[in-house]
Protein backbone atom coordinates (compact mmCIF):
# COMPACT_ATOMS: atom_id res chain seq x y z
CA UNK A 1 0.00 0.00 0.00
CA UNK A 2 1.86 3.48 -0.75
CA UNK A 3 0.47 6.27 1.19
CA UNK A 4 0.91 9.15 -0.52
CA UNK A 5 -0.25 7.71 -4.05
CA UNK A 6 -3.46 10.03 -4.38
CA UNK A 7 -3.61 13.90 -4.07
CA UNK A 8 -6.67 12.97 -1.38
CA UNK A 9 -3.91 11.04 0.87
CA UNK A 10 -1.63 13.81 0.26
CA UNK A 11 -3.72 16.48 1.60
CA UNK A 12 -4.62 13.85 4.42
CA UNK A 13 -0.88 13.74 5.12
CA UNK A 14 -0.27 17.42 5.22
CA UNK A 15 -3.28 17.78 7.66
CA UNK A 16 -1.75 15.26 10.01
CA UNK A 17 1.34 17.12 9.86
CA UNK A 18 0.12 20.15 10.87
CA UNK A 19 -2.11 18.94 13.37
CA UNK A 20 0.81 16.94 14.73
CA UNK A 21 3.06 19.93 14.50
CA UNK A 22 0.62 21.63 16.72
CA UNK A 23 0.66 18.92 19.40
CA UNK A 24 4.25 18.81 19.10
CA UNK A 25 4.32 23.03 19.76
CA UNK A 26 2.00 23.12 22.54
CA UNK A 27 4.09 20.52 24.24
CA UNK A 28 6.95 21.90 24.19
CA UNK A 29 5.64 25.37 25.01
CA UNK A 30 4.02 23.80 28.03
CA UNK A 31 7.52 22.38 28.95
CA UNK A 32 8.64 25.72 28.72
CA UNK A 33 6.36 27.31 30.79
CA UNK A 34 7.19 24.03 33.23
CA UNK A 35 11.02 24.96 33.80
CA UNK A 36 10.71 29.08 33.61
CA UNK A 37 8.36 28.89 36.36
CA UNK A 38 8.65 25.44 38.60
CA UNK A 39 10.94 25.63 41.28
CA UNK A 40 11.12 21.84 42.52
CA UNK A 41 14.18 20.28 40.88
CA UNK A 42 12.16 17.06 40.08
CA UNK A 43 9.15 18.70 37.98
CA UNK A 44 11.89 21.40 36.64
CA UNK A 45 13.07 17.84 34.80
CA UNK A 46 9.69 16.50 33.97
CA UNK A 47 8.80 19.86 32.27
CA UNK A 48 11.99 19.34 30.24
CA UNK A 49 11.39 15.50 29.25
CA UNK A 50 7.96 17.21 28.53
CA UNK A 51 9.57 19.29 26.16
CA UNK A 52 11.42 16.88 24.25
CA UNK A 53 8.11 14.77 24.02
CA UNK A 54 7.23 17.64 22.08
CA UNK A 55 10.16 17.72 20.11
CA UNK A 56 9.56 14.17 19.13
CA UNK A 57 6.21 14.28 18.04
CA UNK A 58 7.22 17.06 15.53
CA UNK A 59 9.89 14.80 14.21
CA UNK A 60 8.26 11.68 13.56
CA UNK A 61 5.22 13.98 11.87
CA UNK A 62 7.93 15.32 9.45
CA UNK A 63 9.60 11.99 9.35
CA UNK A 64 5.83 10.60 8.06
CA UNK A 65 5.57 13.32 5.80
CA UNK A 66 8.71 13.01 3.98
CA UNK A 67 8.60 9.10 3.82
CA UNK A 68 11.90 9.13 5.74
CA UNK A 69 13.52 7.44 8.61
CA UNK A 70 15.55 10.13 9.42
CA UNK A 71 13.06 11.46 11.97
CA UNK A 72 12.56 8.38 13.71
CA UNK A 73 15.97 7.35 14.30
CA UNK A 74 16.48 10.53 15.88
CA UNK A 75 14.39 10.18 18.66
CA UNK A 76 15.57 6.82 18.88
CA UNK A 77 18.20 8.72 20.31
CA UNK A 78 16.90 11.81 22.37
CA UNK A 79 15.44 9.12 23.82
CA UNK A 80 18.67 7.30 24.68
CA UNK A 81 20.63 11.33 25.52
CA UNK A 82 17.26 11.46 27.84
CA UNK A 83 18.13 8.14 29.36
CA UNK A 84 21.70 9.24 30.43
CA UNK A 85 20.65 13.12 31.44
CA UNK A 86 18.34 11.35 33.58
CA UNK A 87 20.45 9.37 35.29
CA UNK A 88 23.13 12.16 35.76
CA UNK A 89 21.03 14.92 36.54
CA UNK A 90 19.04 13.01 39.15
CA UNK A 91 22.39 11.98 40.96
CA UNK A 92 22.98 15.76 40.62
CA UNK A 93 19.47 16.29 42.85
CA UNK A 94 19.83 13.82 45.42
CA UNK A 95 23.46 15.46 46.02
CA UNK A 96 21.47 18.63 46.17
CA UNK A 97 19.09 17.51 48.81
CA UNK A 98 21.51 16.24 50.73
CA UNK A 99 23.75 18.79 51.13
CA UNK A 100 20.22 21.68 51.46
CA UNK A 101 17.40 19.16 52.68
CA UNK A 102 15.11 20.95 50.40
CA UNK A 103 14.08 20.07 46.55
CA UNK A 104 14.25 23.78 45.77
CA UNK A 105 16.14 25.45 43.02
CA UNK A 106 15.51 28.50 45.29
CA UNK A 107 18.05 27.11 47.50
CA UNK A 108 21.05 27.75 45.31
CA UNK A 109 20.83 31.26 44.48
CA UNK A 110 24.17 31.78 46.73
CA UNK A 111 25.68 30.93 43.51
CA UNK A 112 24.43 33.95 41.82
CA UNK A 113 26.71 36.84 41.18
CA UNK A 114 27.65 39.60 43.41
CA UNK A 115 25.52 42.12 42.18
CA UNK A 116 22.35 40.36 41.36
CA UNK A 117 20.03 40.84 43.97
CA UNK A 118 18.16 37.78 46.05
CA UNK A 119 15.00 36.81 45.02
CA UNK A 120 12.57 36.34 47.93
CA UNK A 121 9.81 34.06 48.21
CA UNK A 122 6.18 35.45 48.23
CA UNK A 123 4.23 35.78 51.49
CA UNK A 124 2.25 31.88 51.83
CA UNK A 125 -0.64 31.56 53.62
CA UNK A 126 0.33 29.79 56.99
CA UNK A 127 -2.32 27.00 56.60
CA UNK A 128 -2.28 24.53 54.23
CA UNK A 129 -5.48 23.46 53.15
CA UNK A 130 -5.09 21.10 51.34
CA UNK A 131 -3.71 18.62 53.83
CA UNK A 132 -7.48 18.21 55.46
CA UNK A 133 -9.15 17.01 52.45
CA UNK A 134 -7.29 14.02 51.92
CA UNK A 135 -9.71 10.59 51.36
CA UNK A 136 -9.25 8.40 54.61
CA UNK A 137 -9.97 4.53 53.65
CA UNK A 138 -12.82 2.92 55.60
CA UNK A 139 -10.01 1.05 59.10
CA UNK A 140 -10.43 -2.78 58.38
CA UNK A 141 -8.76 -5.49 61.09
CA UNK A 142 -6.46 -4.67 63.64
CA UNK A 143 -4.99 -1.13 64.06
CA UNK A 144 -1.29 -1.29 63.74
CA UNK A 145 -0.09 -0.44 67.08
CA UNK A 146 1.57 3.39 67.41
CA UNK A 147 5.71 3.28 67.08
CA UNK A 148 8.63 5.29 67.63
CA UNK A 149 8.72 6.09 63.97
CA UNK A 150 4.83 6.42 63.48
CA UNK A 151 5.21 10.33 63.40
CA UNK A 152 8.07 9.91 60.74
CA UNK A 153 5.95 8.07 58.30
CA UNK A 154 3.79 9.92 55.47
CA UNK A 155 0.36 9.78 55.73
CA UNK A 156 0.32 11.08 51.79
CA UNK A 157 2.53 12.46 48.92
CA UNK B 1 -11.60 27.14 9.92
CA UNK B 2 -14.43 25.83 11.74
CA UNK B 3 -17.95 26.04 10.15
CA UNK B 4 -19.69 26.62 12.84
CA UNK B 5 -17.95 29.74 13.54
CA UNK B 6 -18.23 31.46 9.81
CA UNK B 7 -17.61 35.04 11.01
CA UNK B 8 -14.73 34.47 12.79
CA UNK B 9 -11.33 34.27 10.90
CA UNK B 10 -8.06 31.50 12.15
CA UNK B 11 -6.33 34.38 13.26
CA UNK B 12 -8.26 35.91 15.47
CA UNK B 13 -9.34 32.66 17.05
CA UNK B 14 -5.83 31.82 17.27
CA UNK B 15 -5.02 34.85 19.23
CA UNK B 16 -8.22 33.67 21.43
CA UNK B 17 -6.77 30.37 22.10
CA UNK B 18 -3.53 31.59 22.77
CA UNK B 19 -4.65 34.41 25.55
CA UNK B 20 -6.98 32.10 27.01
CA UNK B 21 -3.79 29.13 27.31
CA UNK B 22 -1.56 31.53 29.12
CA UNK B 23 -4.30 32.84 31.25
CA UNK B 24 -5.79 29.35 32.84
CA UNK B 25 -1.66 28.52 32.85
CA UNK B 26 -1.26 31.61 34.99
CA UNK B 27 -4.35 31.49 36.86
CA UNK B 28 -4.03 27.64 38.00
CA UNK B 29 -0.06 27.65 38.48
CA UNK B 30 0.65 27.39 42.13
CA UNK B 31 0.62 30.98 43.47
CA UNK B 32 0.74 31.00 47.00
CA UNK B 33 -2.65 32.10 47.29
CA UNK B 34 -5.20 30.44 45.61
CA UNK B 35 -9.33 30.09 45.33
CA UNK B 36 -11.29 27.83 43.97
CA UNK B 37 -13.20 30.38 41.65
CA UNK B 38 -9.67 31.11 40.67
CA UNK B 39 -8.98 27.47 39.53
CA UNK B 40 -12.58 26.82 38.33
CA UNK B 41 -11.89 29.99 36.08
CA UNK B 42 -8.57 28.90 34.97
CA UNK B 43 -9.97 25.30 33.83
CA UNK B 44 -13.18 26.84 32.02
CA UNK B 45 -10.31 28.63 30.33
CA UNK B 46 -8.01 25.76 29.18
CA UNK B 47 -11.22 24.26 28.18
CA UNK B 48 -11.97 26.83 26.00
CA UNK B 49 -8.34 27.46 24.77
CA UNK B 50 -8.45 23.82 23.82
CA UNK B 51 -11.32 24.11 21.43
CA UNK B 52 -9.67 27.04 20.51
CA UNK B 53 -6.97 24.93 19.01
CA UNK B 54 -9.14 22.29 17.48
CA UNK B 55 -10.60 24.88 15.63
CA UNK B 56 -7.34 26.13 14.59
CA UNK B 57 -6.30 22.31 13.58
CA UNK B 58 -7.26 20.82 9.98
CA UNK B 59 -9.51 18.03 9.46
CA UNK B 60 -8.33 14.74 8.75
CA UNK B 61 -9.37 12.06 5.85
CA UNK B 62 -10.91 9.98 8.38
CA UNK B 63 -13.06 9.73 10.69
CA UNK B 64 -11.78 7.23 12.98
CA UNK B 65 -8.25 8.43 12.38
CA UNK B 66 -9.37 11.94 13.16
CA UNK B 67 -11.26 10.83 16.60
CA UNK B 68 -8.42 8.59 17.30
CA UNK B 69 -5.82 11.49 16.95
CA UNK B 70 -8.36 14.55 19.05
CA UNK B 71 -8.55 11.80 21.71
CA UNK B 72 -4.74 10.84 22.12
CA UNK B 73 -3.69 14.28 21.29
CA UNK B 74 -5.99 15.91 24.31
CA UNK B 75 -5.00 13.16 26.51
CA UNK B 76 -0.96 14.31 26.26
CA UNK B 77 -1.56 17.94 26.17
CA UNK B 78 -4.51 18.08 29.61
CA UNK B 79 -1.90 15.39 31.17
CA UNK B 80 0.89 17.56 30.35
CA UNK B 81 -0.67 20.82 31.79
CA UNK B 82 -1.35 18.89 34.56
CA UNK B 83 1.95 17.85 35.15
CA UNK B 84 3.44 21.64 35.50
CA UNK B 85 0.35 22.85 37.31
CA UNK B 86 -0.09 20.15 40.02
CA UNK B 87 1.51 20.90 43.33
CA UNK B 88 2.33 17.67 44.52
CA UNK B 89 5.47 16.63 42.68
CA UNK B 90 4.42 12.67 42.84
CA UNK B 91 0.77 13.71 41.49
CA UNK B 92 2.92 15.68 38.59
CA UNK B 93 5.27 12.51 37.86
CA UNK B 94 2.25 10.56 37.71
CA UNK B 95 0.48 13.12 35.12
CA UNK B 96 3.30 12.72 33.14
CA UNK B 97 3.16 9.56 32.82
CA UNK B 98 -0.29 9.90 31.41
CA UNK B 99 0.84 12.39 29.03
CA UNK B 100 3.60 10.12 27.60
CA UNK B 101 0.75 7.77 26.95
CA UNK B 102 -0.70 10.21 25.01
CA UNK B 103 1.89 11.33 23.04
CA UNK B 104 2.84 7.42 22.78
CA UNK B 105 -0.77 7.40 21.08
CA UNK B 106 0.27 10.63 18.82
CA UNK B 107 3.40 8.39 17.58
CA UNK B 108 1.18 4.97 17.30
CA UNK B 109 -1.50 7.34 14.54
CA UNK B 110 1.83 9.03 12.48
CA UNK B 111 2.67 5.26 12.19
CA UNK B 112 5.69 5.12 14.57
CA UNK B 113 4.55 1.76 16.00
CA UNK B 114 8.61 1.18 17.51
CA UNK B 115 8.94 4.10 18.77
CA UNK B 116 5.31 3.90 20.45
CA UNK B 117 6.52 1.36 22.34
CA UNK B 118 9.67 2.55 23.31
CA UNK B 119 7.99 5.87 24.71
CA UNK B 120 6.13 3.78 27.18
CA UNK B 121 8.94 0.99 27.98
CA UNK B 122 11.74 3.39 28.25
CA UNK B 123 9.99 6.72 29.52
CA UNK B 124 7.15 5.17 31.35
CA UNK B 125 9.14 2.08 32.16
CA UNK B 126 12.49 3.30 33.10
CA UNK B 127 13.12 7.22 33.56
CA UNK B 128 9.32 7.70 35.32
CA UNK B 129 10.15 5.09 37.95
CA UNK B 130 13.70 6.90 38.19
CA UNK B 131 12.52 10.30 38.76
CA UNK B 132 9.61 8.72 41.47
CA UNK B 133 12.54 6.73 43.25
CA UNK B 134 14.28 9.77 44.33
CA UNK B 135 11.29 11.59 44.93
CA UNK B 136 10.06 8.84 47.26
CA UNK B 137 14.15 9.36 48.89
CA UNK B 138 13.54 13.19 48.92
CA UNK B 139 10.19 14.91 49.46
CA UNK B 140 9.11 15.88 52.95
CA UNK B 141 5.62 14.84 53.88
CA UNK B 142 3.18 16.79 52.61
CA UNK B 143 3.16 19.97 50.43
CA UNK B 144 6.49 21.60 50.78
CA UNK B 145 6.38 25.69 50.61
CA UNK B 146 8.44 26.14 47.76
CA UNK B 147 5.86 23.72 45.63
CA UNK B 148 3.09 25.81 46.78
CA UNK B 149 4.82 28.97 44.92
CA UNK B 150 6.13 29.40 41.43
CA UNK B 151 8.91 31.97 40.25
CA UNK B 152 7.13 34.33 37.79
CA UNK B 153 4.36 32.84 36.72
CA UNK B 154 2.74 35.24 34.68
CA UNK B 155 5.69 36.28 32.88
CA UNK B 156 6.70 32.34 32.07
CA UNK B 157 2.88 31.61 30.88
CA UNK B 158 2.90 34.75 28.41
CA UNK B 159 6.45 33.53 27.18
CA UNK B 160 5.70 29.92 26.23
CA UNK B 161 1.90 31.76 24.71
CA UNK B 162 4.01 33.87 22.38
CA UNK B 163 6.41 31.00 21.39
CA UNK B 164 2.79 28.77 21.05
CA UNK B 165 1.56 31.71 19.24
CA UNK B 166 4.31 31.97 16.90
CA UNK B 167 4.87 28.53 16.40
CA UNK B 168 0.98 27.65 15.35
CA UNK B 169 1.23 30.84 12.85
CA UNK B 170 4.46 29.00 10.92
CA UNK B 171 2.89 25.78 10.93
CA UNK B 172 -0.30 26.96 9.44
CA UNK B 173 1.66 28.66 6.60
CA UNK B 174 2.64 25.43 5.62
CA UNK B 175 0.01 25.08 3.74
CA UNK B 176 0.08 27.92 1.53
CA UNK B 177 4.10 26.61 0.66
CA UNK B 178 3.59 24.25 -1.85
CA UNK B 179 7.25 24.07 -2.29
CA UNK B 180 7.46 22.14 0.82
CA UNK B 181 4.97 19.66 0.29
CA UNK B 182 5.38 16.09 -0.99
CA UNK B 183 7.89 17.27 -3.52
CA UNK B 184 10.98 16.52 -1.56
CA UNK B 185 13.05 13.45 -2.49
CA UNK B 186 14.11 10.32 0.43
CA UNK B 187 17.09 11.21 1.58
CA UNK B 188 18.27 7.86 1.66
CA UNK B 189 17.50 7.35 -1.90
CA UNK B 190 19.54 10.54 -2.55
CA UNK B 191 22.47 9.68 -0.32
CA UNK B 192 23.09 6.51 -1.83
CA UNK B 193 23.28 8.42 -5.40
CA UNK B 194 20.62 6.07 -6.77
CA UNK B 195 17.77 8.82 -7.77
CA UNK B 196 16.03 7.55 -10.19
CA UNK B 197 14.45 10.01 -12.33
CA UNK B 198 10.93 7.96 -12.47
CA UNK B 199 11.42 5.58 -10.03
CA UNK B 200 8.95 2.65 -10.24
CA UNK B 201 6.29 1.72 -7.73
CA UNK B 202 8.13 -0.89 -6.16
CA UNK B 203 11.37 1.44 -5.65
CA UNK B 204 9.03 3.97 -4.22
CA UNK B 205 7.22 1.76 -1.60
CA UNK B 206 10.74 0.66 -0.60
CA UNK B 207 12.18 4.48 -0.04
CA UNK B 208 8.96 5.47 1.81
CA UNK B 209 8.36 5.15 5.49
CA UNK B 210 4.89 3.10 5.20
CA UNK B 211 3.14 3.42 8.73
CA UNK B 212 0.85 0.46 7.23
CA UNK B 213 3.45 -1.97 6.29
CA UNK B 214 4.30 -5.35 8.15
CA UNK B 215 8.08 -5.03 8.34
CA UNK B 216 8.09 -1.11 9.79
CA UNK B 217 10.46 -2.07 12.37
CA UNK B 218 12.63 -4.48 10.07
CA UNK B 219 13.23 -1.47 7.76
CA UNK B 220 13.74 1.13 10.77
CA UNK B 221 16.25 -1.51 12.06
CA UNK B 222 17.88 -1.35 8.97
CA UNK B 223 18.05 2.02 8.48
CA UNK B 224 19.57 2.69 12.28
CA UNK B 225 21.91 -0.38 11.93
CA UNK B 226 23.03 0.31 8.13
CA UNK B 227 23.18 3.86 8.08
CA UNK B 228 23.34 5.09 11.64
CA UNK B 229 25.89 2.30 12.74
CA UNK B 230 28.60 4.93 13.83
CA UNK B 231 25.98 6.68 15.66
CA UNK B 232 24.60 3.76 17.08
CA UNK B 233 27.91 3.02 18.59
CA UNK B 234 29.11 6.36 19.70
CA UNK B 235 25.25 6.43 21.99
CA UNK B 236 26.54 3.04 23.86
CA UNK B 237 29.85 4.72 24.63
CA UNK B 238 27.78 7.68 25.60
CA UNK B 239 25.42 4.88 28.03
CA UNK B 240 28.45 3.71 29.74
CA UNK B 241 29.71 7.28 30.46
CA UNK B 242 26.69 8.30 31.98
CA UNK B 243 26.69 5.04 34.33
CA UNK B 244 30.09 5.28 35.19
CA UNK B 245 29.71 9.37 35.72
CA UNK B 246 26.71 8.68 37.81
CA UNK B 247 28.19 6.15 40.16
CA UNK B 248 31.31 8.06 40.50
CA UNK B 249 29.57 11.24 41.33
CA UNK B 250 27.61 9.42 43.82
CA UNK B 251 30.27 7.92 45.82
CA UNK B 252 32.46 11.32 45.64
CA UNK B 253 29.26 13.75 46.38
CA UNK B 254 28.95 11.05 49.93
CA UNK B 255 32.30 11.17 50.59
CA UNK B 256 32.66 14.53 50.78
CA UNK B 257 29.63 14.88 52.63
CA UNK B 258 31.05 12.47 54.78
CA UNK B 259 34.25 14.88 55.07
CA UNK B 260 31.68 18.11 55.56
CA UNK B 261 29.90 16.24 58.58
CA UNK B 262 33.54 15.26 60.47
CA UNK B 263 35.05 18.13 60.25
CA UNK B 264 31.73 20.43 61.56
CA UNK B 265 31.57 17.95 64.28
CA UNK B 266 35.17 18.02 64.77
CA UNK B 267 34.57 22.26 65.20
CA UNK B 268 31.60 21.70 67.21
CA UNK B 269 33.65 19.71 69.91
CA UNK B 270 36.45 21.58 69.83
Amino acid sequence: MMPFATPLLAATSMALLQNALIVGAILFALGLVGILTRRNLIVMFLSAELMLQGISVSLVAWSRHHGDWGGHVLVIFVLTVAACEAAVALVFVLQAFARTGRLDAAAWQALREAILVRSVDRELPPSDAAAASWPRLTPAGVLPERTADTPLEREHV
Amino acid sequence: MSPALPALSPGLILAGAVTAAATSLWLLLPRGSESRAARWLGLLLGAAALAGFVATGRRLGGLGEESVFLVVSLVAIVSGAATIVTRSPVYSAIWFALALAGVAGVLLVLGAQFLGVATIVVYAGAILVMFLFVLMLAQPSGLAPYDRVSSEPLLSAVAGAILLGLLTLAIGRLSTEPSICCAVPSRSAAVSGTVPVEPSANEAAAVVADPLANDQVARLGAELFGRHLLAVEVAGVLLLVALIGAIAVVSRGEAALEEDRRTAIGRASR
